[in-house]
């Protein structure tokens, strides 16, 4: 009865602590939604990377080619084009398109820039009057004007990639003007646009468009699984168990704390034995470790719609992380006899453990960790409850989480019967 | 009758510095024994031996029967300690104190809710029991302090230097409550530096310097050892070590001891000592400002068993 008494009263205390607080579940919330609204808060929906709209104005002043023109059963969207900047403008409305682009369309060059220099646009599409002229023209260069506000990265790239893939396909079409000219040696304007005609049929109908620019990931082995949503989750998950490690110590320390107030000596003073007063002490550390990670993996849910994984899986490896963690902190503090000294652990060797143990998902975006990274990682305990994490939220079953946990069980009997035996040495 | 504490030759080192060495004395219940001696005699050593927090490299001690080697338990559960450091969660109301130490001492329910009020009534904190300690004055953290040792209603009580550090009144009020406890039957060991503290609360006193026990007995008993004589303090314009050493050799004096430009002198007879400590002073440009004449008193005592004053 006394241990739970002793445990209650240390976890009042730590969740009194303001500072024990902004560490438990302030810093670790924090650093994931830092990256979570870095990506524009992805991990919301299952919709993809998001970006802004960019507004783009053009002003197509194609006046066309020699004869040219594209039946509407050979163009993309079924629309019938006079010129090939008709074309391009075409192809720039599609809806497919529109949650890239707002296109909207100017008279003249001067205008478009304007736009853009009046911050109303981002880019300015503009489009010469011999543009068709030139492209028809075997020995011409066809050339379009993309006028940008210099401070937009993105939109401008997706509308020149847009332009590039667009102008490729295309290009297609004035090779096979060329092969035919060489043939026939016609220059006729008329032949020419029944080429480029023939062309355009030639190419596959339908959800054309769609295939002018991909800004989906390659294919992972979850079809479904969204980039940014997984590497947010990652890293929460990350900082829930580098902040349990941190928690767990730093909830630890109250003895060393205790000792110096002289409360611990008075505790020792009391009809209290030994063995209860540490095993509350200990008790409120696992505790205090299993109401922060509970807390962090409800509200990572709630707040950034983390998928953990199965519940089964998911306790065991809990559970397993907060063993580690609680005898962790114990471990260390049975090491040090002053706060003093706690302090420098708690900025050193948790940062340096912790950093170790996440390298898998600092690595994240580079496919694989090194394989040094790899042993690194697992001679620290934070190494395996990662891992452990990881599996589950990757749906692992119970069996494939085993080996996690027992490294993770095995590390904290260890931790916990050196701290034990170094504390009751220290106190006998 | 049974002797409430029985302290049989204790020692106890740290390395090489022996703290303790050979202390032995016997406390009746019902008891104020006192240990009086400055900092760094080593009764908090002693103390910390007696509340099994230390383990005695020689001897034993027996607390209402119980020994400190073999029934730690049994000592501890008829034992408050009063720590001289304010030993309590800052964090946490006096309530909320008193009711985890109460619970340590193996109250429960009802009678711990009783009983931490009673104790908030002893130590006048009804009112703002409510309040984390770390709102309260020096004074009144260490009558929580106190209030802590009282929980169980213990028969013996250490108080290690309970006064150290607070205001006038609230040292009236400790003062105070270590009489009632008296009165009520309660065995007190109280350790102190401040002689007039253990002159007033005392039925017994030990005097300890350097870990040994160098006097004991009941105030009047230790005054008897330094007789009829007088202690004089001087005060000098100078340094006290221009006269220490001649003031030594005076004829009458028996002790000299120099603190801050004060010198105290044991002397026996006064009257007849102060001129030639005048003219010893007038030829060595020295001028006395103050002089003040003391009936014997502990601290003539200390200064006639060392050598130095109780506050050296």
């Amino acid at each position: 009865m006394k241990v739970i008494d002793i445990a209650i009263k240390d976890m009042t205390r730590s969740f009194r602590s303001t500072f024990a607080l902004i560490f438990m579940f302030g810093v670790p919330l924090l650093m994931t939604g830092m990256f979570y609204f870095m990506f524009g808060g992805a991990a919301k929906s299952d919709q993809g990377f998001s970006v802004p709209v960019t507004k783009v104005v053009v002003a197509n002043l194609d006046t066309g080619g020699p004869g040219f023109e594209a039946a509407s059963s050979a163009f993309p969207v079924g629309t019938k084009a006079h010129s090939l900047g008709d074309m391009i403008l075409t192809t720039l409305k599609d809806k497919s398109f529109a949650n890239l682009m707002e296109i909207s369309v100017v008279d003249n060059a001067e205008a478009a820039r304007a736009q853009v220099d009046g911050q109303k646009a981002g880019v300015a599409l503009i489009i010469p009057a011999d543009f068709s002229q030139r492209f028809s023209d075997l020995n011409g260069q066809a050339t379009i004007e993309l006028y940008q506000d210099p401070t937009l990265t993105i939109g401008p790239s997706i509308v020149r990639s847009i332009l590039s893939q667009f102008m490729d396909s295309m290009s297609g079409a004035r090779l096979a003007v060329s092969v035919v000219s060489k043939q026939t040696g016609s220059t006729d304007p008329a032949v020419i646009g029944q080429v480029v005609s023939q062309y355009m049929a030639s190419i596959p109908t339908g959800d054309q468009s769609a295939a002018l620019l991909d800004l989906h990931a390659p294919a992972a082995s979850k079809p479904a699984a969204n980039t940014v949503a997984t590497i947010v989750s990652f890293i929460m998950a990350g900082m829930t168990i580098f902040y349990a490690f941190f928690t767990g110590t730093s909830t630890a320390q109250s003895i060393i704390r205790e000792d110096e107030d002289g409360t611990l000596p008075r505790l020792f003073t009391t009809p209290t034995t030994q063995t209860t007063i540490l095993g509350g002490k200990f008790l409120a550390v696992g505790l205090t470790v299993v109401v922060q990670m509970t807390v962090l993996l409800i509200l990572g849910r709630l707040i950034f719609g983390i998928q953990w994984g199965s519940l089964l899986p998911l306790v065991l490896v809990t559970l397993s992380t907060v063993m580690a963690a609680a005898t962790f902190g114990i471990f260390m503090m049975s090491l040090l006899k002053t706060s003093k000294q706690a302090g420098a652990v708690l900025g050193g060797v948790l940062t340096v453990t912790g950093m170790l143990g996440m390298i898998k998902i600092f690595t994240m975006g580079s496919g694989s960790s090194p394989a040094w990274a790899d042993l690194a990682s697992s001679f620290v305990p934070q190494g395996w409850a990662v891992r452990g994490l990881s599996q589950v939220m990757n749906s692992a079953s119970l069996n494939e989480v085993l080996l996690s946990c027992a490294a993770l069980l095995g590390m904290s009997v260890v931790f916990f019967l050196v701290g034990v035996l170094r504390f009751q040495k220290r106190f006998a | 009758m049974e002797k409430a504490i029985d302290v049989q030759n204790l020692h106890k080192a740290f390395g090489e510095q022996k703290a303790v060495q050979g202390v032995s004395f016997e406390v009746q219940p019902g008891e104020i024994f006192s240990l009086l001696g400055p900092n760094g005699a080593g009764k908090t050593t002693t103390i910390s031996m007696l509340s099994c927090l230390l383990h005695p490299d020689e001897g034993d001690a027996f607390i209402l029967g119980h020994s400190i080697r073999k029934d730690a338990m049994g000592v501890k559960s008829v034992l408050g300690v009063v720590p001289q450091e304010i030993a309590m969660y800052e964090d946490m109301s006096a309530r909320e104190n008193l009711t985890f130490w109460g619970k340590m001492y193996g109250l429960r329910g009802a009678a711990l809710k009783t009983r931490v009020n009673e104790v908030l009534e002893v130590i006048g904190l009804t009112d703002r029991a409510k309040e984390f300690i770390k709102k309260y004055s020096g004074g009144m953290k260490r009558r929580v302090n106190i209030g802590i040792a009282l929980l169980h209603k213990p028969k013996v009580i250490y108080m290690d230097e309970p006064t150290v550090g607070i205001d006038p009144q609230s040292r009236r009020s400790i003062l105070d409550s270590v009489l009632k406890l008296k009165q009520e039957g309660t065995t007190v060991l109280y350790t102190t530096h401040y002689m007039e503290e253990a002159q007033e609360l005392s039925d017994h006193i030990a005097i300890m310097d350097q870990g040994k026990m160098i006097a004991s007995g009941t105030h009047a008993e230790l005054v008897k050892i330094v007789g009829a004589m007088d202690r004089i303090r001087v005060t000098i314009n100078s340094e006290s070590a221009k006269v220490l050493e001649t003031w030594k050799t005076v004829t009458g004096v028996t002790k000299v001891s120099a603190e801050d430009g004060t010198l105290t002198i044991l002397a026996d007879d006064s009257n007849r000592v102060l001129p030639r400590l005048f003219e010893s002073a007038a030829t060595r440009a020295v001028r006395i400002t103050s002089v003040d004449i003391q009936e014997p008193n502990l601290e003539s005592v200390f200064l006639h068993l060392t050598g130095r004053a109780l506050r050296d």
